[in-house]
């Protein structure tokens, strides 16, 4: 993917990861993107790498922290704030104190809110340009790093953006190494006292398990009484395959070709 | 002229021996400590030998009678040698031991030659070759200077004739044994294999495999933990020196024979593995070196001229594996092993591959996060959910969704407690469970499953390597089982058998574990069973590993068949020697590509019996076999079998079995 | 074209005289005006409808003529009268609006989405919701456009802001322009879709820049009095598996079927124009273009089209040219990755890759266990088979039994000469 990449001699870079929570059982873990963050560092030659979070640190959390670690870093700096705090302003001191040239973070956090907002308020914060989404770094060099940004049904476009930056990953992004046990249990976690700032709005949501969003009925606004009566005795889809026996390859590709169609796979 | 010479000859030769067996003894202890009771261990050696050694050997009865002539009269007539030659005690019936014993040596060296004179593929050449011709030196020597000792020859006849050339001959030749035979056997030559072996044997690091006069040894197949709580204590084994000693020492026992490389299921796949050089590359790496003087056959990948012999090489303190680049071994052939044990099985000094693979993995899991393919992925899974597919622990039921099966939970005991392993969540097996209740329903037994509390075993983890998530799952299977009463546990996964019997001991769990041939076999010597009359073609069974070998149940399943009125068609490899599937130890999930795969071969050894359904008792099994593409017999689990012949009781039994019948046939 | 439907009584009549030498070419010329070979229906010189039956229907696989009375035959006809449907809905005006709800359409390919239109309905909630004191929904579009139905999608005022330096991904320059119109006219609620096409960037920035708080993942909306601006949302958090319900904010990214898309009324669409022109800015990301992208190397997982091949296909030239043509992701049987065929990483399955398609298509796929196993969590499934009594034939929502590589062939040609037809249309 980077075949001519250059090393960049101490390339600072700062991934931010959150802890994650597995979508079936809701265990923590590391997040997936930003596991894919911590990876995209990784495949840039020479940088430097740093691990942040801020949050609250218990056993379930650390857990998920050390699988970081586990990737092969001797060391997270972990900036200590209670549940339901605002990160922002820590995350962005830590940052302005020791300025990398990149960071690089998830899309959005796998807990809380999860709204994704955080990188473009720290980017706004800093001052600092910020691609979201991006699937691959091709190349730092003078102070410009060329990015692959991922674009749904896999495809991609290619922008160059002015360092230091904020680069946000999508999942299209390469799927991160083992987390490896040995190296997790050693690993340090380096915790730092921030001031807190709590985030009064969110603490009067209400936070429910996610229902299950209804499905759109298809609505037949018809015009006359047949529209209508067709619309309501129509038969129901699905029921039993329809299996084409004794056509001509024509007649078959022509049933594939108007099922393609429908479901709107062909471009 | 001899009389000072053979002694200043034998003294000087086992004063270099023993030099050199101080010096292999300090490449052995540069492992790491084990625990071994060394004197009962000497003590017991020469039974192991005797017994369990030949046992083994005895497989092959050529071979195993020549090694007891050839073995039996070296041994007699070093001994006497020293006494009769060292120490001139030739007078009376010594002598005409000793010549017996050369005698008898040689004899011996004449069949070994005849085995080299075309020995096949799995044999090492080298210097292995030149073996039999150093035998017969030794014997032929010996003999003849020790016909003028007992008076057959006169005294002087050598020197008298004043053929000088003729002693001087004599004396090259028996330098030539005693090099090859004494020197050698502590200096690196074919012979340490009986200076190593006799001491692997006496300090082996599975004692209790081997059988003492109380009775037979048990097949301890079970892992070995890892300590985790240990920060300070390595996470496998990244380079030679951390093996335990007694392994290394097991390594050097190797004596080439290459019986684990012709059962070796991967070998054959033809996957970079041959057991053999990975045996041997342990060799070159306690002792620093390339792995050039290897004379054996190589791995395959390495015939097909990918990994030429020569480009690894090692130290005691490098790395096995290297990240990048090569080291001594490459990781693919350690991914490549099924640890299906057939190696150790068949190994004649007892050397256990399966651990060190195992040990191995463990450093390339544990500390570098490499488990290839889809490795990673079902660890995560593991981790996350519990088990390998990533599935929602909640749902680990919902095959039985119409069976209610009665949970630990609301029964809190139950005579048997029925193990579903995660075949629960595969479409194919759940037949298989369905199948299984079906039969337990048919025999009133009193039953219970965990359901939703049931975990993976760890089976697929500890094998890919990582015994953090092995015993993770453990403790929790263990502390969710200690809320329960139950007899025994019955599984239809051999693999769960294992673990939770063989494996969990060391964790705290101990379980009476027992797979469903075994105990249908039982069920049905109780008349708990009763089955029609077998209609079907002909029928062959496949021993699962880690029912077979692992837990050496060979004859509970063919009892079923039996029972069932099937005569089993064996294949050429069954019992002990049958041949993997190719689905143990995450084989399939690491999945390292070979020239074919191995239940493709296996269906060709079902294939040669010409029955059309081939028995089988593991998950594993019959999907690795039920994914050959045009396979020539069905594959059915034993509890399927049983399931479909399931009829009432004759009407002696009354009509209360009946009853159960009518339960038992709306469960399927 | 005018319109105005004209009639030619003489036409007619001869359509109606099935002896008259020149019938059929009369019926074919009526016909073709309705988009189909022949006219099967038509208003008569009275008003009355007139049919031909003998046009109607079409041949069956086994030769019979079929008719279909569930109207989709001749659904596709109604070109003329959808047109007139779309003039007839009608048209609401908002001259002076209390306030402005701001939409900022993603545009993929220069046309109002799925996910555009549901957030306009969206707007249309907000807008009308009271009617003595009625919103305006203000869109804001960036860049060339082929849409024509900003007035049938619920818009009342359309900023249209193009120029090279807002075309492409241009962030910042998007950005600029977004404040510039909430310093115009403030409007009082912003939406933008929380799409990857580009609005879930966009609306943060927005957000972030304004130093806002925006909802995200906004897909349900209710009145509430307790809210500052009338209105509570259910917003999904903690990446889909928490429902949030908090007060409508000003800004809020919406999910794809938050609302109705506007059906019944049409609306001015009138242009609009920032009262200053935009600042000229640096730029710091530079937009390098969209990559070219092989679909055959997009992850199984993520594909919604797959097209796979297993032990039946022998013409693999041919199968990877369909895949191609069809845009669709490659995928393969556990056996055709044994064989060597494909690549491992392509294996669909239990003990390959589980995925999630909307479109899966099994060409020589006998349907194995484990297989259909991991196609669980597809929509359709097409299977393309010799053997009629295959499990994946069951499995098959549509299954063609013929020869893989001839059907395959047959598929290529038909979609080239559509995609043909499309580009001589356009």
């Amino acid at each position: 993917m980077q075949p001519d990449t250059h090393a960049i001699e101490g390339l600072a870079v700062t991934v931010l990861v959150s802890v994650g929570r597995h979508p079936v059982t809701g265990r923590s873990r590391r997040a997936d993107q930003d596991a894919r963050g911590v990876e995209l560092a990784r495949s840039l030659p020479g940088a430097d790498i740093g691990l942040l979070h801020a949050g609250r640190l218990d056993a379930g959390n650390e857990a998920a922290l050390r699988g970081y670690l586990g990737m092969g870093f001797d060391a997270l700096t972990l900036i200590e704030q209670p549940e339901n705090s605002d990160a922002l302003p820590a995350l962005a001191e830590a940052l302005k104190a020791a300025p990398p040239q990149l960071v690089i973070t998830g899309e959005r956090a796998e807990q809380g809110e999860g709204s994704g907002l955080l990188p473009y308020l720290l980017a706004e914060r800093l001052g600092w340009p910020l691609v979201s989404g991006l699937a691959a770094v091709e190349d730092v060099s003078a102070g410009v790093a060329t990015v692959l940004q991922a674009l749904p049904r896999g495809q991609r476009r290619r922008l160059k953006v002015r360092l230091p930056a904020i680069l946000t990953v999508d999942a299209a992004a390469p799927a991160p190494r083992q987390s490896a046990f040995g190296p997790a249990q050693r690993g340090r976690l380096e915790v730092n006292e921030a001031p807190v700032a709590a985030d009064v709005e969110l603490a009067e949501w209400q936070f429910n398990p996610a229902r299950k969003r209804p499905k759109r009925l298809k609505i037949v606004k018809a015009a006359s009484a047949r529209d209508r009566f067709k619309a309501a005795a129509a038969k129901a889809e699905g029921g039993g395959g329809q299996v084409l026996t004794d056509v001509t390859a024509e007649q078959g590709a022509e049933a594939v070709y108007k099922l393609l169609k429908e479901e709107g796979v062909l471009r | 002229m001899l009389d000072t010479l053979l002694p200043i000859l034998i003294f000087a030769s086992l004063a270099l021996a023993v030099i050199g067996a101080w010096r292999r003894v300090r490449l052995w202890r540069q492992g790491r400590s084990a625990p071994v009771d060394l004197l009962k261990g000497l003590a017991a050696m020469p039974r192991r030998y005797l017994v369990d050694l030949h046992h083994v050997v005895a497989r092959d009865k050529v071979m195993s009678n020549t090694h007891v002539a050839t073995a039996g009269g070296f041994v007699a007539a070093a001994v006497l040698m020293v006494l009769v030659h060292g120490l001139g005690l030739a007078e009376g019936v010594l002598g005409w031991v000793l010549l017996a014993a050369s005698a008898t040596m040689f004899v011996g060296s004449c069949f070994v030659a005849r085995r080299r004179r075309n020995p096949p593929a799995r044999l090492s050449k080298g210097p292995w070759m030149r073996l039999p011709k150093s035998l017969m030196a030794f014997s032929l020597s010996i003999f003849a200077i020790t016909l003028p000792a007992v008076g057959l020859l006169p005294d002087g006849f050598v020197e008298g004739s004043g053929s000088w050339v003729l002693a001087l001959a004599l004396c090259a030749v028996l330098v030539w044994g005693l090099g090859e035979m004494v020197f050698g056997m502590t200096w690196g030559g074919p012979m340490k294999h009986a200076f190593a072996g006799a001491l692997h044997l006496a300090f082996h690091r599975r004692p209790e495999r081997f059988s003492t006069k109380g009775g037979e040894g048990n097949r301890s197949t079970g892992l070995k933990a890892l300590n985790l709580d240990d920060r300070q204590a390595p996470l496998g084994v990244e380079t030679p020196s951390d093996f335990t000693w007694n392994q290394l020492l097991g390594f050097d026992a190797c004596v080439q024979c290459g019986r684990c490389e012709a059962v070796c299921p991967a070998f054959a796949a033809g996957q970079p593995l041959n057991p053999k050089k990975l045996i041997q590359d342990m060799v070159v790496g306690m002792a620093g070196g390339s792995d050039a003087h290897y004379a054996g056959s190589p791995h395959p990948s390495q015939a097909l001229g990918g990994k030429p012999v020569g480009e690894h090489r090692g130290s005691p303190d490098g790395p096995i594996v290297a990240r990048e680049g090569k080291a001594l071994v490459d990781a693919d052939t350690l991914w490549s092993c099924t640890t299906c044990r057939a190696c150790v099985e068949e190994c004649p000094m007892m050397i256990e591959h399966v651990d060190a693979i195992v040990d191995m993995r463990r450093f390339l899991t544990l500390e570098h996060g490499n488990t290839p393919n889809k490795g990673a992925e079902v660890l995560d899974n593991l981790i996350a959910t519990d088990n390998p597919g990533g599935f929602d622990p909640g749902a680990r039921m919902h095959w039985a969704a119409d069976l209610e099966l009665p949970l630990m939970r609301d029964r809190q005991q139950a005579d048997v407690l029925l193990w579903l392993g995660d075949g629960a969540y595969d479409m194919r097996n759940q037949r298989t469970l369905r199948a299984l209740v079906k039969v337990l329903r048919a025999a009133d037994v009193d039953f219970a499953v965990l359901g939703n509390e049931e975990r993976d075993s760890g089976d697929v983890a500890r094998r890919l390597g990582d015994e953090a998530t092995f015993q993770s799952l453990a403790k929790r299977n263990i502390a969710t089982l200690s809320q329960y009463r139950f007899q025994r546990i019955l599984t239809c996964d051999p693999h769960s058998f294992h673990v939770l019997g063989n494996e969990y001991g060391e964790l705290g769990g101990h379980y009476a574990v027992c797979h469903h041939s075994t105990y249908i076999a039982e069920l049905y010597d109780a008349g708990r069973l009763h089955f029609k009359p077998w209609k079907g073609g002909s029928v062959t069974y496949h021993d699962p590993c880690y029912l077979g070998r692992y837990n050496g149940e060979f004859e509970a399943p063919r009892n079923v068949l039996r029972a069932l009125g099937i005569e089993v068609a064996e294949m050429e490899r069954s019992g002990f020697r049958s041949r993997c599937c190719g689905g143990g130890g995450g084989a399939p999930i690491t999945d390292i590509p070979g020239k074919q795969r191995i239940p493709d071969m296996r269906m060709g050894d079902v294939r040669e019996t010409g029955a059309e359904l081939v028995a089988v008792g593991c998950p594993q099994c019959t999907a690795m076999l039920e994914g050959v593409v045009d396979a020539s017999a069905e594959v059915r689990d034993i509890a399927e079998l049983v399931a479909d012949a399931l009829i009432a009781a004759p009407a002696s039994t009354g009509e209360r079995s009946q009853t159960q019948e009518a339960q038992a046939a709306e469960v399927l | 074209m005018s319109e105005i439907l004209r009639r030619d009584p003489r036409k007619e009549w001869i359509a109606r005289n099935r002896l008259h030498p020149q019938h059929l070419e009369v019926l074919a010329e009526l016909g073709r005006s309705a988009g189909q070979g022949a006219a099967s229906e038509w208003v008569g010189p009275h008003g009355l409808v007139r049919r031909n039956p003998h046009v109607v229907g079409f041949m069956g696989p086994n030769g019979l003529k079929r008719i279909d009375r569930s109207g989709v035959q001749q659904g596709a006809g109604g070109g003329r009268a959808a047109k007139a449907a779309a003039q007839s809905k009608p048209l609401v005006e908002i001259e002076s609006p209390a306030f402005l709800v701001t939409v900022v359409p993603d545009m993929a390919g220069g046309r109002l989405t799925g996910h555009d239109r549901d957030l306009l309905g969206l707007a249309r909630q907000l807008a009308d919701a009271d009617p003595a004191a009625p919103g305006a929904v203000l869109a804001v579009i960036f860049g060339d456009h082929k849409e024509d139905g900003f007035a049938e999608a619920g818009i009342d005022r359309l900023l249209h802001l193009d120029g090279p330096e807002v075309e492409g991904f241009a962030p910042e320059a998007r950005l600029g322009a977004l404040v510039a119109v909430e310093n115009a006219w403030t409007p009082r609620h912003w939406l933008i879709p929380d799409s990857k096409l580009g609005g879930a960037d966009l609306g943060r920035r927005l957000a972030a820049r304004l130093g806002e708080r925006p909802a995200t993942g906004v897909w349900q909306l209710e009145a509430s009095d307790e809210a500052d601006l009338g209105w509570s949302c259910t917003a999904r958090g903690a990446a889909g598996s928490l429902d949030i319900q908090r007060p409508l904010p000003r800004f809020a990214l919406a999910l794809a079927e938050c609302a109705e898309p506007v059906s019944d009324t049409r609306h001015a669409a009138s242009e609009l124009t920032l009262p200053q022109a935009l600042p000229a800015r640096l730029s710091r990301i530079e937009d390098l273009g969209q990559v070219a992208v092989d679909p055959a190397g997009v992850a199984l997982s993520e594909a919604e089209f797959i097209l796979s091949a297993g032990n039946g296909v022998r013409d693999w030239d041919g199968f990877h040219h369909a895949a191609e043509v069809l845009g669709a992701t490659e995928g393969a049987s556990r056996v055709a990755v044994d064989d060597g065929f494909m690549a491992r990483n392509r294996q669909v399955g239990a003990t390959g890759t589980w995925v999630t398609a909307r479109v899966y298509v099994a060409v020589g796929i006998s349907g194995a266990i484990q297989h259909l196993q991991g196609i669980q969590s597809c929509d359709k499934v097409v299977a393309i088979n010799m053997d009629p009594g295959c499990d994946m034939i069951k499995r098959a929502d549509l299954a063609v039994i013929g020869d893989s590589a001839k059907v395959l062939e047959a598929l290529v040609a038909l979609v080239e000469q559509a995609r043909e037809e499309k580009r001589n249309a356009a």
